[in-house]
């Protein structure tokens, strides 16, 4: 069982990132979370998520999902972000295993319904 | 203040390069609670230093549904009045993150600068290398500075610098709902505008009972049958603007929200990429991102073409300047010489009302009704409205479209989450003042 994203109907609004730091926090911050809205081509309009789960990086482009292996050495002909975030140094996604009463806090504030339970 | 903040008021003074911050407390927020009802507070505070005030809303970046907002406070060049201008995107979100509540600017520069905020860290920066770049230039030259894309930016362009009546402070790439000419009191000021960026924490006095109500409100609001549609012509449509969706759907890539607004308020315009292209385009600027549907209905209504209307958007948000002015202002109907034409405008753009809120909102109900009738009870409306959202830190579109953001459940988690007893009273006081 784990998060299945659907990046075409995301529209970036953040709010999965925002609940999902939550859920670590108990304070309203961006800095802790393990889904993340990839908003860093702002002028290409190219946005979508990163999800980090136990061993793999689930990486939800438009064009669609792409899964790689945390561990593995990086393909040296992409260029990295500026801008992006260690998201290996974060926890794995525990489906918020600790919040009873919502189940996974990014599936059930997602306003556009983008973020299922597979 | 402890919760829903991070306890900091910024004061900047320009002419001596003084920075100072103070303390939020309760008792000021006991009395105006936030946005534009401290904004006001502030201006008046320090008007004789002609200050702009930035603000957030006391929800603003929270759980609350489309908490999105924050606004500029200051008095237009053009109009002379106090007006409020929301700040939207994510721009409004990282006001808070990056560490304060409000921020005065007050005075004059000697020489170009910009504010660089962060981390609750704020900074008067040189901004000699960005001073006469566009928009476009000088966001891209500060995250490349800073080597962080996520860098949030308030920026003029040459309308600014030049004075122009119809310059607007942009926000990262983008036009703005400025119909103020606060770009042109930036530029009179020698700033270039502002850089946020932060990762800090805003701490809420009953996380738990705060993050139910959100979700609980989230759940009515998606009851709503209109949030299967997305982006700025299925507004222009239901506004009784027909054709605007078969114009503009062809060059329409993708729609995008402002942070956790549960309509879609922005729409991506593709005229040198396929719109429908779905991988990472190539092209370093295949578009222009759109928030403005009256500048978008405008351009169409000059019988333009949805490719050149995109491109003069582009224009326009490259210069700093309004292109809902540019549109109605400029006399001309082609892309050459409207993107000709913004050093040359002349004229008024209207502003309804009490004239202190941006038209660039729909001055209506969207896709509901509100159980509104009649001309003067609509305009009543929306000024509330807006005011309500600017104090509160709502995307102030969305606000009109949705029955479910009640000025009851934004004081109930206004207090909820700050633990201090914010009445329907006092709302109507704050709103009493800023309406005048």
């Amino acid at each position: 069982m784990g998060i299945q994203i659907n990046a075409l109907k995301c529209t970036n609004c953040m709010a999965c990132e925002m609940v999902c730091s939550y859920h670590r926090d108990d304070g309203f911050a961006f800095l802790s979370a393990c889904l993340v809205a990839y908003r860093a081509k702002e002028k290409k309009d190219y946005f979508g998520m990163l999800l980090k789960e136990e061993d793999v990086l689930i990486v939800a482009r438009p064009e669609g999902i792409e899964i790689n292996k945390i561990g593995e050495e990086a393909d040296p002909d992409k260029k990295a972000d500026a801008s992006a975030k260690p998201m290996l140094l974060r926890e794995s996604c525990d489906l918020c295993e600790d919040m009873d009463d919502y189940g996974p806090m990014c599936i059930a504030f997602c306003p556009v319904d983008a973020i299922t339970l597979d | 203040m402890e919760y829903l903040s991070t306890d900091k008021i910024l004061v900047i003074d320009l002419n001596t390069t003084a920075i100072e911050e103070d303390e939020l407390d309760d008792s000021l927020v006991e009395e105006k609670i936030g946005g534009v009802g401290i904004t006001k507070y502030l201006y008046e505070k320090y008007q004789d230093d002609d200050p702009i005030v930035i603000g957030t809303g006391l929800l603003t970046g929270t759980t609350y549904p489309a908490s999105a907002s924050s606004q500029i406070t200051a008095k237009s060049p053009v109009t002379g009045k106090l007006c409020h201008c929301p700040i939207i995107y994510k721009v409004g979100l990282e006001i808070k993150y990056s560490g304060f509540d409000y921020i005065v600017v007050k005075g004059r520069s000697d020489s170009p600068v910009y504010l660089w905020i962060h981390d609750g860290v704020a900074d008067i920066s040189d901004a000699a290398d960005v001073w006469g770049k566009d928009v476009w230039e000088s966001t891209d030259a500060l995250r490349t500075f800073v080597g962080d894309d996520l860098l949030q930016t308030m920026m003029i362009g040459p309308a600014g610098e030049n004075g122009s009546d119809y310059a607007q402070v942009c926000y990262n790439h983008w036009n703005s709902p400025d119909r103020f000419g606060f770009g042109k009191l930036f530029g009179a000021k020698n700033l270039k505008g502002f850089a946020f960026r932060g990762m800090g924490m805003i701490e809420v006095a009953e996380p738990e009972d705060y993050v139910e109500r959100s979700l609980e409100i989230l759940k009515e609001i998606k009851e709503n049958d209109f949030l299967e549609k997305k982006g700025l012509a299925p507004m222009l449509t239901v506004l009784g603007e027909a054709g605007v969706e078969e114009w503009i759907n062809p060059i329409t890539h993708r729609n995008s929200a402002d942070y956790f607004t549960p309509y879609a308020t922005n729409t991506a315009l593709f005229f040198d990429e396929d719109p429908e292209l779905l991988k990472e385009s190539e092209k370093d600027e295949p578009g222009i991102l759109v928030s403005d549907i009256y500048a978008l209905l405008s351009l169409k209504k000059l019988g333009l073409s949805a490719d050149d209307a995109g491109r003069v958007l582009k224009a326009s948000a490259k210069y700093g300047i309004d292109p809902f002015a540019v549109a109605k202002l400029s006399g001309k109907n082609t892309l050459e010489e409207l993107t000709g034409a913004f050093d040359s405008l002349q004229g008024e753009v209207a502003i309804p009302g009490s004239g202190i809120f941006t038209p660039w909102c729909p001055t209506g109900p969207i896709f509901n009704d509100f159980d509104l009738s009649g001309d003067e009870e609509i305009m009543d409306w929306w000024e509330r409205r807006q005011a309500v959202s600017m104090i509160f830190g709502i995307q102030p579109i969305f606000s009109l479209m949705c029955p479910e953001l009640t000025e009851a459940n934004m004081l109930e988690l206004a207090s909820m989450g700050t633990e201090l007893e914010l009445t329907q009273e006092v709302l109507d006081a704050v709103i009493e003042n800023i309406l005048g």
